[in-house]
Parts: structure tokens; C-alpha cells; sequence
């Protein structure tokens, strides 16, 4: 009797054991996964800008000032090499992008333009992804963390060798992100 | 946000999904039963055998149709994607928020403020909303009635719900056939046939009504995590609360909707049925205290 409880308990552990392994593989995945997910949609965002100049450039050529601002800041985030640094030259590009709608309010036509009205609401739908993003990596970040760090979760994370993560940082001049309303 | 375990509410769905199949089974074979000893108890295994049969048919196929059949049943349409563009844009947005699939959007003619998420999973979910609501909601307001959609997606609602209404369906079908083949039953040569018959009128009355309480209170609860999981999406429980404002303010409700997928709206579209959804005043009052 004693024998088959035994072999119970060690039968119990070793799937505790397979169960936080696989438990740490799926939550370190969908860390990475949510992370290739900010970059997706910064890409996006990056894409958008030349057509955006290309329009405004048609109804405000004076405006020279910041357009190079907005395309050097398009230049930063593209060419920066970690996901900090991105983040932190996107939020730069925010206020840009916040500055150049703020002087098309100058031009009506400009205003009225289809195609800039059509890319206003693009890059802030865009602005709400990275957001998301970003909130969906760093809940990937809690979770993971958590589980390194309750018991017997901590125990096995020592085992296994994994650490917690990093959370991104907010910048506070970037903590309010909605600058522009479109409404 | 991590005081609000979504993962149990979602395992907690697929268990009482699984109960919920079960439990039906086992009021088919009582139903078949009981109707086989008010005929003629030497039919029982035939009558056991088709009633099994037919209704692992029934729920397979609307189980497997359950989103076609509830878009069908409101005349929903599919949202063409170049007009309803702003809301294809929330929904991807919110697909990234949550890291669901796109599900199918559509639209349903309608001036009253209102949405309904359907599917058997995440893989295969449709969205829809009321042109009312297109019109009516700012942005954010959409959003958050749209997160609140992805909420019951999300957390499995919206199989637990489907297969509610398939079942509902089903034992309703099977009481109303016991009901009427009375009617036809031949002399009554089985002494305790009487008793079974009593039994079975009995049953073929209560199940559905019991069926459809327990309907009834498994969806309340659902609208409040549902809230709540939109805005774990958003982060912004403003836009909900502005949504439940309006539709408090000026929601009529709408006929074309049937009884049985009344517990997958953004808000009740009876006006006497208050019972599916929790009061809007408490799910404002809960929404504030984010």
C-alpha cells in the first residue's frame, strides 16, 4: 500500500511539474506574440505618414516646419532599434501628428479633403492600437510575472530557470494620449 | 485589472456548458420514459433510440449554425466594409486589445441602441449592431458597446448562451409532440399507463419552464463580467457608460427580436422580459466604480 501511494505522490508531482512547464511556455509565448503585436501596428502607423504628407503638402506647402518634424520623428521610430525606443519616438510622433492637425485646421479645404479626413481617423485608430498593444503586453507581463512569483509557481520558475519581465515604460509627457479629437 | 479572473469565468463556461448538455440528455431520456410508459412500455428502447438520436442531431446542427441562425433570425445583414469602415476599425482595434480573431460583423435595421455577439467559439463569432447604434453613439461609446460584445466572445458566452437557446428550443419541441400525440393515443390496455401519462403532462409543462429560468439567471450575471471584460479592453469605462446612458434615455424596444436570443443583446430588447439583463442603472453604478 504504501508503495502505490508513493508512486501517487511522484505521479502528482511530475504532472505539476509538466503543468507549470507548459504553464511558462504559453505565458512567455503570448508575451512575445503581444510584443511582435506593437511593432505590427507601429509599422502601420509608420506607413501612413508619407501618404499623410503627400495630402497635406497639396493644400499647405508653407508648412515646411512640421512636416520635416513629423517625417523625422517617422524617421526615429522606424530606424530605432529596441521596442523602448520605438515606443518613445512614437510618442514624439504623436505630438507632431497633434501639432500638424492642429495647423490644418487653418486650411478648409485641406479639412475637407476626403482623403485627409480618411487618414485622420486612420492614425487614430492606429494611435488606440498601440495602446492596446501595449496594455495586452504588459497584462501578458502580470500574468507571466505572477505565476514567477506565487507559490509553488516561484518554485518551478527557479527550476526552469525563468525570470520575471519588464513592463514598458510610460513616459509621463506621453500619459495623455488623445490629443487631437477628430469628433 | 487582475482582480477579475476572466480565465475562471471562461473555464467556468465551457464546465456549465458541458453540464448543460448533459442535464438536457438526461431530461430527454426521463421525457422518453415517461412517454414510453404512457404508451406502451415495449417501445421503449425505439422510442429512447430516435429521440436520441434526433436530438443529438438538433443540437449538432444548430450548435454548428448557431450564428447563421441567430443573424437570420433578426435579418441582420453582412456590413460592407468600405460604408461601415469606422466600425470595422473599432473591431480590429479591439481585436488587438484582446488578441481574438476578427469576427464577421453585421448590421441590423433598427432605430433603438442595441448589439448582439453570437458563435460557438472566438473562431467563428459575428458581430452585430443596429444601425440605431451607429448613429446615435459617439466613437467611444461604440467602442465600449463593441468591447462589451468582445467580452461575451471572449469569456465563451456566447456558446453557453447558443447552446442555452438550442436546448430551450429543443425541449420545447419535444414537450409540445408529447403534448399533441396524446391526443391520438390509442385505448389505454397498460394498467399503470394512467399514472405516466399524469407524469408526462406534468413534465412536458415543467421542463420548459424550468429550462427557461435557468436561462434567466445564468445571463444576468454574465453582463456584469461582460462589462467589465470591455474594460479590461478599453481601459475607459467612459464610452459604456455613455452607451447604457442613452439607451436608458431613449431605447425603444424591438419586436423583430425572438425570445430565445434575447440573452446575447448589449441591452434587453423587451420591454417587459426585464429579467435576461441586470437593470442599466447597476451596471452604470458598477462601471463607475473602475
Amino acid at each position: 500500500m504504501i508503495e502505490w501511494g508513493i508512486i501517487g505522490i511522484v505521479a502528482l508531482l511530475i504532472l505539476i511539474a509538466i503543468f507549470y512547464y507548459n504553464r511558462f511556455v504559453v505565458l512567455s509565448n503570448r508575451i512575445d506574440n503581444s510584443l511582435s503585436q506593437i511593432d505590427v501596428q507601429l509599422k502601420r502607423r509608420a506607413d501612413l505618414i508619407p501618404n499623410l504628407i503627400e495630402t497635406v503638402k497639396g493644400y499647405a506647402k508653407h508648412e515646411k516646419a512640421i512636416m520635416t518634424e513629423v517625417t523625422k520623428a517617422r524617421q526615429a521610430m522606424i530606424s530605432a532599434k529596441n521596442l523602448a525606443g520605438k515606443v518613445k519616438a512614437n510618442g514624439v510622433l504623436e505630438g507632431a501628428l497633434g501639432k500638424l492637425f492642429a495647423i490644418a485646421e487653418n486650411y478648409p479645404d485641406l479639412k475637407a479633403n476626403t482623403n485627409f479626413i480618411e487618414l485622420q481617423r486612420e492614425l487614430s485608430s492606429t494611435e488606440d492600437r498601440v495602446a492596446y498593444a501595449r496594455q495586452n503586453y504588459n497584462d501578458s507581463i502580470l500574468t507571466y510575472n505572477n505565476i514567477c512569483q506565487k507559490f509553488p509557481g516561484a518554485l518551478f520558475a527557479s527550476i526552469y530557470g525563468r525570470k520575471t519581465k519588464e513592463y514598458i515604460q510610460i513616459a509621463p509627457s506621453e500619459k495623455n494620449v488623445p490629443k487631437v479629437s477628430f469628433n | 485589472m487582475e482582480h477579475i479572473d476572466f480565465r475562471d469565468q471562461i473555464s467556468r463556461n465551457k464546465r456549465n456548458s458541458i453540464f448543460l448538455m448533459v442535464f438536457v440528455i438526461l431530461v430527454i431520456v426521463l421525457l422518453g420514459w415517461t412517454i414510453s410508459n404512457a404508451f406502451d412500455p415495449s417501445y421503449f428502447f425505439l422510442i429512447m433510440i430516435v429521440s436520441i438520436i434526433f436530438s443529438i442531431f438538433y443540437v449538432w446542427i444548430n450548435f454548428y449554425n448557431s450564428d447563421k441562425i441567430a443573424i437570420k433570425s433578426v435579418g441582420a445583414k453582412l456590413a460592407d466594409r468600405i460604408k461601415y469602415r469606422d466600425y470595422y476599425r473599432l473591431v480590429e482595434s479591439l481585436t488587438v486589445a484582446s488578441s481574438l480573431p476578427m469576427p464577421k460583423l453585421y448590421i441590423m435595421e433598427s432605430h433603438s441602441i442595441n448589439a448582439f455577439a453570437s458563435g460557438r467559439d472566438p473562431n467563428h463569432a459575428v458581430l452585430c449592431v443596429t444601425t440605431g447604434s451607429l448613429e446615435k453613439l459617439e466613437r467611444r461609446e461604440l467602442e465600449g458597446v463593441l468591447a462589451h460584445e468582445m467580452g461575451h466572445v471572449a469569456n465563451y458566452d456566447i456558446r453557453f448562451i447558443t447552446l442555452v437557446a438550442v436546448m430551450v428550443g429543443m425541449i420545447a419541441i419535444i414537450s409540445q409532440i408529447f403534448l399533441r400525440s396524446l391526443w391520438f393515443r390509442g385505448g389505454g390496455d397498460n394498467k399503470n399507463s394512467g399514472i405516466f401519462i399524469v407524469i408526462g403532462i406534468l413534465l412536458a409543462i415543467l421542463a420548459p419552464i424550468v429550462v427557461s429560468l435557468v436561462q434567466l439567471s445564468i445571463s444576468r450575471k454574465r453582463e456584469f463580467t461582460a462589462d467589465a471584460t470591455a474594460v479590461k479592453f478599453t481601459r475607459n469605462p467612459t464610452g459604456l457608460i455613455g452607451a447604457l446612458e442613452k439607451i436608458r434615455k431613449e431605447n425603444t424596444p424591438n419586436e423583430k427580436v425572438s425570445k430565445a436570443i434575447a440573452p446575447l443583446f448589449f441591452s434587453n430588447p423587451f420591454k417587459r422580459l426585464s429579467s435576461t439583463h441586470p437593470p442599466i442603472e447597476k451596471r452604470i453604478e458598477a462601471l463607475k466604480s473602475f
